[in-house]
């Protein structure tokens, strides 16, 4: 029942086990650490608004955020609220909603077993009322209006909106102060009996734990529990736009002290499934290191010629249904920047020709940087994207990396490259 | 392990096979001069960039690369009367690498980089490299004046600005001052570097799997002499205002951002620091505080509202995002928070709660090199160790009066709002 992964050079091991009712757990004990860091996730985010809700026949399209407004929602209870639970250990809890996911999380140095059970009930005991409901609203437009007045935040996700002008991903995570206004308590026990059936769900735990009396306790704690049915979730396809929609570029006024400039590609290819998703994911990030890193020849042009500075960065991400780049940065020339990076990206089978010297570095530095990931509880359990990667693990991904070889980072950067579409998002002071 | 290598010159060894990586810190400390900020972080800055065998930063960047992505950084902060230049370096602990080929253990070479930088920076003709000091300087000026596009950040700034006016070493940012910046040279940083390496207390530290000796040895030829450090006081005192300052701008700003600052004349070594720490959790520094519940979870009147406490220059500082036209009621509302503190009001449950969650959050700062290596700074300045079972024993014996007699010495000294022009905050 209890499938053990060791991976003798690293010293680590990975124990997964697949509950009766669905639920995926996955844990890493980490000699000599003090804490355990466990955190609770469901295949749901802010993409999935429309759906066909459990026990109904007909899809439904909710109001924008409300991934968001029911992960705030579920600690309340009717006579408590679970931080206070946690609280009781001195543990510390928090959660977070992604476009494709929800997370429910806690790090403790003591109690786990209690702190466990505290994470699994409130998470599958939801209490929604329409007073408690109201009540919210008031603390998430004070959420939406913090991440207004940060330009940074409008900077990516002014991106993302030309990048994905149809699909819900150009609504901001929590949607927005009129969208949450029409959020009902009857609309989240929808979304939540749809996307938080255990076999929707893992929970990934590491840290000082022992693994077969951790099971032990989550196997208990969920067999004295009832679950419906697991039936397969039905998800309306959102509204995809064509790659002649994307707004090639677009200016937006903002008080900032320098003009920001966010480019944004967006992948019209088919990630391969399962691990190999995951290959592709690496091979793709470390054709941008290539290009862009502060090793290449580029960054160093660029920033000689005063176009980009310690500000700038970039970043690839796949997720369920969508794979884009964001390269950003702070400039006094924000077309220059615009053009030099695009013209980079335009000669890329050239540029990575000349930049293969560099391939050893690119990939020195990226194991290194995994491997400092794994000194970190969290950096273990966040980097486990569930289904996306088919439950591939920290460990997996450092393996694949230090078995990728140049002519794989070319061909995924081809595949990549070739139907991507860009965007030019600039923040004007 | 503790060990001093020269007059003024340290070395803290945290030996562990916990991580996969060995940490590096170098904390180079002066006495905090309003004069010497500006010039420090510009040093910090351009000792960074390159190095004379490293010549630009892309030669710099690929040695690191090299060295399996060493996390290579130079940061400056301030600590109550202290400025601090700190180096820190992460490298791959090679046990744990495929096919690790290199003659050198990367440790040691992370050690040999860190001479470079520290001892031999890129100075053609005997200063730094024209070039790089210009770009480094309208760096640091562009990173100045970015740090204000964090509305939260320019409230705080403002804040520390009016509760410290005329006291410019407490009221100035730890990057320093752009109009003092326009006007250094080279030349002027080229004698901030000289003065560092003579004079400043120098603490290094290392974490991981390494030894005393490995240690000693990595750092045998480091060109550090001896150096007379004052053991001056870490604290910052200030004498209380008959009244509160108030401010506030306006700024195209959607949420307004409401920051209040505090007197609390408790230092790091004061019988009632434990007790200050307690305070700080129960009024505002954690999601179980008065703060949170009532402003947040009761009033929903903000998604963040949360307070600090500094033991090194005796503050408390609260923050909170409103709407602008609430800023009475959230103030009301926090002043009765406190008052509530000061009549002893604090429920035992709250207390044990906090209590555990800072137990707990010193027991996972273990688990973090970083953390493990900048605790440090806190003993190298206040002499005072404290073994975990001895700093627990004091947290278990915190009651509410040690609370509420700490919570009777905070004094509201300044408030600053942000705001959007929504009904002005008067």
């Amino acid at each position: 029942m209890l499938n053990k992964k060791t991976y003798d050079r690293l010293g680590e091991t990975v124990y997964q086990a697949t509950l009766t009712n669905g639920l995926k757990v996955l844990m890493v004990p980490k000699a000599g650490f003090h804490k355990t860091f466990a955190i609770m996730t469901t295949d749901y985010g802010a993409m999935d608004n429309e759906f066909v809700p459990r026990g109904q026949q007909q899809p439904v399209r909710f109001p924008d955020g409300i991934a968001h407004f029911l992960e705030h929602k579920l600690f309340e209870k009717k006579d408590h609220d679970a931080f206070d639970l946690f609280g009781k250990y001195g543990a510390s809890a928090n959660a977070f909603t992604g476009f494709t996911q929800t997370s429910y999380l806690f790090a403790t140095t003591s109690h786990l077993k209690e702190n466990l059970e505290i994470l699994l009930d409130f998470v599958q005991d939801p209490y929604f009322t329409p007073a408690t409901v109201n009540k919210e609203k008031g603390i998430i437009g004070q959420e939406i209006q913090m991440y207004d007045d940060d330009p940074g935040w409008q900077s990516y996700f002014g991106m993302i909106g030309h990048l994905y002008p149809k699909e819900p991903l150009h609504i901001d995570i929590a949607g927005t102060v009129d969208s949450i206004d029409r959020i009902t308590a009857d609309d989240l026990y929808a979304a939540y009996n749809t996307f938080y059936h255990p076999s929707n769900m893992s929970l990934v735990i590491v840290g000082q734990l022992d693994p077969e009396e951790t099971l032990a306790w989550i196997t208990a704690n969920q067999d004295a529990k009832t679950f419906a049915p697991n039936e397969p979730i039905t998800r309306v396809p959102s509204p995809q736009a064509k790659p002649a929609d994307i707004v090639a570029d677009s200016t937006r006024q903002l008080t900032v002290s320098r003009p920001k400039v966010s480019i944004g590609l967006r992948g019209f290819d088919t990630v391969p499934a399962g691990r190999d998703g995951l290959r592709y994911s690496v091979a793709v990030s470390l054709m941008f290191d290539l290009l862009f890193n502060d090793t290449s020849d580029n960054y160093l042009r660029l920033y000689d010629a005063n176009v980009i500075d310690d500000s700038f960065g970039y970043d690839f991400q796949v997720q369920r249904g969508a794979h884009f780049a964001q390269l950003a940065g702070d400039t006094d020339r924000p077309e220059q920047f615009a053009n030099e990076l695009s013209a980079i990206l335009a000669d890329a089978p050239a540029q990575l020709a000349a930049a293969k010297p560099q391939f050893d570095l690119v990939k020195r530095e990226a194991v290194g940087r995994i491997v400092g990931a794994i000194n970190s509880v969290e950096g273990i359990a966040n980097q486990y994207d569930g289904p996306l990667f088919d439950g591939a693990t920290i460990f997996d991904e450092l393996t694949i990396l230090e078995q990728l070889s140049f002519d794989e980072l070319l061909a995924a950067a081809r595949d990549f490259l070739a139907q991507s579409r860009q965007t030019v998002y600039t923040i004007l002071p | 392990m503790h060990f001093r290598i020269k007059d003024g010159v340290t070395l803290d060894l945290l030996p562990t096979k916990q991580f996969k990586t060995i940490g590096i810190k170098v904390d180079f400390v002066a006495p905090l001069q309003a004069t010497a900020i500006t010039a420090r972080a510009l040093l910090a800055q351009v000792l960074e960039t390159s190095t004379a065998a490293y010549p630009t930063q892309t030669a710099l960047a690929r040695e690191l690369s090299r060295l399996y992505g060493a996390s290579f950084g130079i940061s400056v902060l301030k600590l109550g009367t202290k400025h601090v230049i700190r180096l820190t370096c992460s490298l791959v602990d090679e046990q744990y690498l495929d096919n690790f080929g290199d003659q050198q253990a990367l440790f040691d070479q992370g050690m040999a980089l860190l001479k470079e930088v520290l001892f031999a920076p890129l100075l053609p003709n005997g200063n730094f490299d024209p070039t790089t000091f210009t770009q480094q300087r309208q760096n640091l000026l562009t990173a100045i004046k970015s740090l204000d596009d964090d509305k939260q950040y320019l409230a705080n700034r403002r804040l520390q600005e009016l509760l410290f006016t005329g006291q410019p070493t407490q009221a100035m940012s730890a990057l320093g001052d752009i109009h003092v910046l326009n006007d250094l040279s080279a030349t002027d940083i080229l004698g901030t570097y000289h003065e560092m390496l003579a004079h400043d207390a120098v603490h290094v530290a290392v974490v991981g799997d390494v030894d005393e000796q490995r240690a000693k040895a990595a750092m045998a030829d480091w060109p550090l002499a001896d150096r007379a450090v004052e053991a001056d006081s870490p604290y910052y005192r200030w004498s209380l205002r008959d009244h509160v300052q108030v401010g506030d701008d306006e700024a195209p700003v959607v949420q307004a951002k409401l920051n209040l600052a505090y007197q609390l004349p408790i230092y790091r070594d004061d019988p009632d620091f434990m007790a200050a720490v307690v305070f700080n959790a129960a009024f505002g520094g954690t999601p179980l505080s008065l703060l949170f519940t009532n402003v947040r979870e009761k009033a929903s009147l903000a998604y963040y509202a949360s307070s600090g406490y500094s033991p090194f220059t005796g503050t408390l500082s609260v923050q909170t995002g409103i709407q602008a036209e609430n800023q009475q009621r959230v103030e009301a509302i926090i002043a009765e928070q406190l008052a509530a503190v000061q009549r002893g009001e604090l429920s035992e449950k709250l207390l044990a709660e906090v209590k555990a969650s800072l137990l707990n959050a010193r027991l996972a700062a273990l688990d973090s090199p970083q953390r493990r290596l900048t605790g440090l700074l806190n003993t190298q300045l206040t002499h005072l160790h404290e073994p975990l079972a001895a700093w627990q024993e004091k947290l278990a014996k915190i009651t509410v009066a040690d609370v509420t007699r700490v919570a009777q010495q905070v004094t509201l000294q300044a408030t600053y709002c942000l705001h959007g022009g929504v009904q002005g905050a008067e």
